[in-house]
């Protein structure tokens, strides 16, 4: 029988490492409302409940109305998170941003990047040795990062560096905050001298693009470039190292799968929607009523926060049947794994390009995938993603 | 010309009509439609970055008939 769990169990380590149980027992029942952050997590605050949104319904209409539930005025920030552009923000600001930014990530110039992708994988997969390999470590850090540093111009050889940063950011729940500060200081630090240097000397990057933006004839302010950064590169990387995991845990647990996707290349697609659906990388995030707002019956009063369970939503059996079985032949183009609305992920176009290109890749070089001997681990550090800290693989080349 | 949307592709994502409230409108379950017919000159650049933007490239510009 499956252990009972209640709603203040949500950011503990063991729904954090499998949270699929708790959305089956808690979705009927939500909104609810819960404890997201203990007390002695964050200092300052004290203990921050929240309301859960789960049911397919309330997610996608809380993120289509995000009058009612804005991004902006969470209270971490200032005191566990420094401002971000875009994910913490309303309009009019967001408009502005998205409107700037979006050009940089269009389906067109990012699918120009394929063959830069391609070969960064492909070189990322011919050093790797025969045998059991941990791919989080050796393939899944480091493609998303090597990308998204490019994009911005920062050397893709710091990898390490910046992935100790975005964890950082993360792990609300599971470093000392002090340690975790210090470490948020250096990437601002880090990107302000980055953007001085743009400054003085242009180069063909986002953050020069960013430095000498004018968004209504004014330039954008440090925090708006720091915080256009930070979000980038903890975006980019955290998510995509996640979804790729998910991908080649599945294929290595179903070997079926694996040689369906060799006889025909064209599921590749599908593969990557059924897997943001059924184990989605992006988990949660929160918003703010900025009025008395019901919800299945709930009433919601103005100033709290909510907590939107996409990974609960896209195991909704009114919108999914058989929810929890990973199908090829469902309409996936309502999953809200990328989320939807004014805050639809910006980063879509990159995050299916790096997967597409990983999986061709793969399919390139090896027969079979399989399990290794080393037990595989889901990440625990945060509640945000869903994804694996250690994974295991056999490679067999052709 | 005049804007197309490709339903099979739309995901309803909603970055049309929110960026461009003056070429797309959201129906009630927050699919797009397009709500200008011929583009004049004053439009062909918001167009042109409208089909540009979609994440899902389910936007064109097509020859009015």
């Amino acid at each position: 029988m499956e252990t009972v769990i209640t709603p203040d169990q949500l950011s503990t380590r063991e729904v954090i490492r499998d949270p699929y149980p708790a959305y089956r027992q808690l979705r009927d029942r939500s909104p609810f409302y819960y404890v997201e952050l203990p007390a002695g997590s964050v200092p300052g605050i004290e203990e921050q409940s929240r309301w859960a949104l789960m049911k397919y319904a309330d997610v996608y209409g809380a993120l289509r109305d995000h009058e009612t539930f804005s991004s902006a005025n969470n209270p971490l920030v200032g005191k566990a998170f420094p401002p971000l552009v875009l994910i913490l923000d309303d309009p009019p600001r967001h408009t502005r941003f998205r409107r700037l930014v979006n050009r940089a990530f269009t389906l067109k110039r990012i699918e120009a990047l394929t063959p830069w992708i391609t070969s960064v994988a492909s070189e990322l997969l011919d050093g790797a040795r025969l045998g059991e390999i941990d791919i989080v470590q050796r393939y899944t850090i480091p493609l998303p990062v090597k990308v998204i540093a490019r994009l911005l111009g920062i050397p893709g050889e710091d990898y390490e560096t910046f992935k100790g940063w975005s964890d950082a950011f993360l792990s609300l729940v599971s470093m000392d905050n002090t340690e975790r500060m210090r470490s948020i200081q250096e990437m601002v630090g880090y990107f302000g001298k980055i953007a001085a240097a743009r400054r003085a000397h242009g180069a063909e990057d986002l953050i020069t693009a960013l430095v000498e933006a004018e968004v209504e004839g004014e330039k954008l302010e440090e925090w708006e470039i720091l915080g256009f950064c930070m979000l980038l590169l903890i975006a980019g990387n955290e998510t995509t190292t996640n979804l790729i995991g998910n991908i080649l845990n599945l294929l290595a647990a179903r070997p079926e799968l694996w040689e369906q996707l060799r006889t025909d290349r064209a599921l590749v697609e599908t593969v990557i929607d059924e897997t943001l659906r059924y184990e989605s990388p992006v988990q949660r995030l929160a918003r703010t009523t900025t009025r008395d707002v019901e919800v299945s019956g709930v009433r919601i009063p103005k100033g709290d926060l909510v907590t939107v369970y996409f990974g609960a939503a896209n195991r909704d059996p009114t919108e999914f049947p058989n929810p929890g079985e990973f199908r090829l032949d469902r309409d996936l183009r309502n999953h809200v794994a990328f989320g939807v609305g004014i805050h639809y992920c910006l980063g879509v176009p990159l995050a299916r390009a790096e997967t597409k290109a990983t999986l061709n890749a793969f399919l390139d070089r090896f027969s079979a995938i399989k399990p290794g001997a080393a037990p595989a681990v889901r990440q625990t550090m945060t509640p945000v993603v869903f994804g694996f800290q250690q994974l295991p693989l056999v490679l067999k080349r052709h | 010309m005049r804007l197309v949307i490709d339903y099979k592709k739309c995901r309803k994502a909603g970055q049309c009509s929110y960026l461009h409230p003056e070429l797309f409108k959201a129906d009630e379950a927050g699919a797009p439609v397009v709500s200008v017919g011929h583009l004049g000159e004053d439009l062909r650049e918001a167009a042109e970055e409208a089909v540009d933007l979609c994440p899902n490239g389910a936007i064109s510009l097509k020859e009015d008939r």
